[in-house]
């Protein structure tokens, strides 16, 4: 016992010190740390770290989901109602209803959002749950990426019925990338059969006219209220349990990143005399294997290579699983071909691009941002993994975007790199970080003519736009 | 009365949902929209008839939006849309809020507040003028309330139909008119620049210039008054500043209008700019939703605020 708590505190420092001893290029210093590493805990190496905070149980599936629906229609109480119902089976911890309604602002990235999240689990998986008051917030949930919802249950209330704003709920679900949706008809305990039959068939058909498969959404009708204060199980906790098992079944589990095709982004490049080059940084998804063949793809490259050996604390190892950092000797790349910023990944699995589509969340001054709105043209420095690359900003929706406000982007960037759809990134003006995005949709590459362009200024654009427009 | 509700309900749950009243209940809803519990209500009213229930609903839209929003009176609005519209020598900004962005977004929350700035360019228009360039009239919550929209219902009473439509909170908060002489042109902009329909632009954030040009046959006015009113929206200045005083420290906290940077070109102030051009600022208004206000206080109609 002592030594996997010696472990637990053991490992971040380890991860720090080797980053520093690595950024010095002193490799020696790398082989004695370990070996004091390994006396003062001989297991560690059996333990996997993972850069997330462990908060919760891994064994079983996790999931994260989200409730959408009209103020005042229960989703607060819903919340807190299925946190009840499933403390009384020991899978969750009570939350009152006051608890989840005043959830302090939340910081991630720098940006402030206005939500709660809660966690609770099912016989099958694990969930996250959140619920926020407004698009605005939901938007910048998805951008920083904080939680992102796999599914979302839209509550209505029977009372009520589908109401003029539902339709904009439904837009925002499509617009934050949430595919599936798990209706809750609420307050059926001040309804009767009749009107929550007729209430299901509205939203069905809303659902279908926004593009949703309106006839195959799980529906379910209960009321939350009962459920919270533990009446009528019939409308009330056997509801909820029927919507959990909705939730089980209809929102499918999202891939863990340790199952998906091996990435590494690269942090440094090291020529090992005697023994070939190195490269190291922190597994984002997948499993490395000794012998995987790999590719190097960045700065408008491709190379190909294979990996013939894994090391971590200078430990070899069979494999490498996503959250560890690690060293990769690769064969037959010279140290110059490769360098910061490129990743390497299982072939055909990445691409570079440099022209995407993205949702970015601009940060207001008071979250440190820039205090002026900025317009179409202005040139960015966009981070991304271990990347940065200047970039030109394209507003195609309005004539400008105020800081606080999110909008959708086009970026030109100025070289290819990896990204992929769902990929996030930070833009910077100078020293100063200006937002966090998401990136929506890739598009095809820029020409050598529009590449070229991206350096020219505002005289050159409005000469070109006047012959253009004779 | 409560009996005989009671019965009719009783009546319907007991004698089971005849496939007659189920359509009934369904179709008054898909004609009306009014809320499920409000077309049930009005059906056991009319012991089912549906052209009753239906002008019964009618003639209680308004009252349950009246109700309704007595009911929501309480709860906070700080979200909504600004209107702009001007029309030759007037202008006006007004602020509708509601409870959440999602019913901001809504075209009958729109269709409100399109409303609302039609109503009030009427009022501009039949206001008198000061023999100053520019007279503003403000209008406070009171006031706002009471103008009167086309079919010469108040918007009062056209709040309350959104308010028993979305069943949200929503109030007309306040309004500002602009009436110019015929050497000062004025100039709308709304952030972000959504759909405008007759001539009303919807957003955010809202704002109006009135410029004067010393150059009679200038034909890009309309052009730099457009920008200008841009980069009063965007970069929020709170006064227009005297040339003779001193820009602020801070470049980032300049809030005098002539000293900040110029929004669409880099590195020009907007002093220079309007030298260059040979325009003159003479006045600007800018609304943001939801922001704070600086008491406006009691304001009788008649009392017509100065040029700053
Ligand atoms: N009769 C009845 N009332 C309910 C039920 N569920 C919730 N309510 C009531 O509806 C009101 C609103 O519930 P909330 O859970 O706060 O609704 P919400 O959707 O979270 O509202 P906002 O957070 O304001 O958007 C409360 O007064 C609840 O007690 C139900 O099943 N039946
Ligand atoms: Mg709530």
């Amino acid at each position: 016992m002592a030594s996997i708590v010696v472990a637990r505190f053991v490992v971040p420092v380890a991860h720090r010190t080797l980053r520093q001893i690595l950024s010095k290029r002193s490799i020696a210093k790398i082989h004695n740390y370990a070996r004091t590493l390994q006396i003062i805990s001989p297991e560690h190496t059996q333990k996997r770290s993972y850069a997330e905070k462990q908060v919760f149980d891994r064994s079983k599936p996790h999931c994260n989901v989200g409730t959408i629906g009209h103020v005042d229609h229960g989703k607060t109480t819903l919340t807190a109602a299925i946190t009840k119902v499933l403390s009384d089976q020991k899978l969750a911890q009570l939350r009152n209803y006051a608890d989840i309604d005043n959830a302090p602002e939340e910081k991630a990235r720098g940006i402030t959002i206005n939500v709660a999240h809660i966690e609770y689990q099912t016989e099958k998986r694990h969930y996250g749950h959140t619920d926020c008051p407004g698009h605005a917030d939901y938007i910048k949930n998805m951008i920083t990426g904080a939680a992102q919802m796999d599914g979302t249950i839209l509550v209505v209330a029977a009372t009520d019925g589908v109401m003029p704003q539902t339709r904009e709920h439904l837009i925002l679900a499509k617009q934050i990338g949430v595919k599936h949706i798990v209706v809750f008809i609420n307050k059926v305990d001040a309804a009767d059969k009749e009107m929550v039959e007729l209430v299901e068939m509205e939203i069905r058909e809303l659902l279908t006219e926004m593009g949703f498969e309106g006839d195959k959404i799980a529906v379910i009708a209960g009321s939350a209220l009962c459920a919270l204060e533990g009446k009528n199980p019939e409308i009330g906790s056997e509801a909820v349990l029927k919507l959990l098992d909705a939730i089980d079944n209809n929102i499918p589990t999202p891939i863990r990143e340790l199952d998906k095709p091996f990435l590494l982004p690269i942090e440094h490049v090291y020529s090992i005399p005697g023994r070939g080059t190195v490269v190291t940084g922190r597994l984002e998804r997948g499993v490395l294997k000794k012998g995987a063949d790999c590719e190097f793809v960045g700065f408008s490259k491709v190379l190909k290579s294979t990996v013939t050996g894994v090391e971590m604390f200078h430990k070899i190892l069979e494999e490498a699983q996503a959250g560890d950092q690690l060293g990769a000797l690769v064969r037959s790349v010279k140290r110059d071909d490769i360098k910061r910023g490129m990743v390497m990944a299982k072939p055909g699995t990445v691409k570079g691009y440099d022209n995407i589509e993205t949702q970015v969340y601009v940060l207001s001054k008071d979250e440190g941002g820039r205090s002026k709105p900025f317009t179409s043209f202005i040139q960015l420095q966009m981070f991304c993994r271990t990347w940065d690359c200047a970039a030109q900003v394209i507003v195609p929706d309005k004539e400008m975007v105020m800081p606080g406000e999110d909008s959708r982007l086009i970026l030109k960037m100025f070289k290819p790199m990896v990204l992929e759809q769902g990929q996030r990134f930070t833009l910077r003006d100078g020293s100063q970080t200006l937002g966090t995005g998401v990136v929506t949709k890739t598009l095809p590459m820029l020409t050598d003519e529009e590449r070229d362009s991206l350096l020219e200024g505002k005289k050159a654009r409005e000469k070109k736009a006047a012959a253009g427009k004779k | 009365m409560i009996v005989l509700r009671n019965l009719t309900r009783y009546f319907h749950s007991s004698a089971s949902c005849t496939a007659v009243e189920k359509s009934a209940l369904a179709s008054l809803r898909k004609k009306t929209g009014y809320t499920f519990a409000n077309c049930k209500k009005a059906l056991e009213m009319h012991h089912n008839d549906l052209n009753k229930a239906e002008s019964w609903l009618k003639e209680q839209a308004q009252t349950l939006g009246w109700s309704k929003a007595t009911k929501l009176g309480g709860r906070q609005t700080s979200q909504g849309l600004i209107g702009v519209y001007v029309d030759n020598n007037d202008g006006v900004l007004v602020e509708v809020n509601c409870e959440t962005d999602f019913v901001a977004r809504n075209q009958e929350f729109e269709d409100m507040v399109r409303e609302a700035t039609e109503a009030c360019m009427k009022y501009a228009k039949s206001s008198p003028k000061s023999p100053n360039a520019v007279t503003k009239i403000g209008l406070d919550s009171e006031q706002f309330r009471a103008l009167k929209t086309k079919d010469d219902k108040t918007l009062a009473d056209k709040l309350a139909l959104v308010i028993g439509s979305v069943g949200e909170n929503a109030t007309l908060k306040r309004a500002v008119c602009l009436k110019v002489n015929n050497d000062v042109s004025l100039e709308g902009y709304a952030h972000p620049s959504g759909k405008s329909r007759n001539n009303v632009l919807l957003g955010r954030l809202g704002g109006i210039v009135a410029i004067k040009s010393q150059n009679n046959s200038q034909e890009n006015l309309e052009e730099i008054a457009k920008g200008l009113c841009q980069h009063v929206v965007g970069m929020a200045p709170k006064r227009i500043g005297n040339p003779e005083g001193e820009p602020a420290e801070n470049k980032d906290e300049e809030d005098c209008l002539i000293f900040q940077e110029y929004l669409l070109e880099d590195g020009v102030k907007i002093k220079d700019f309007l030298e260059e051009n040979q325009v003159e600022v003479v006045d600007f208004k800018r609304f943001e939703c939801g922001e704070t206000l600086e008491v406006v206080g009691d304001q009788p109609l008649e009392l017509l605020e100065t040029c700053q």
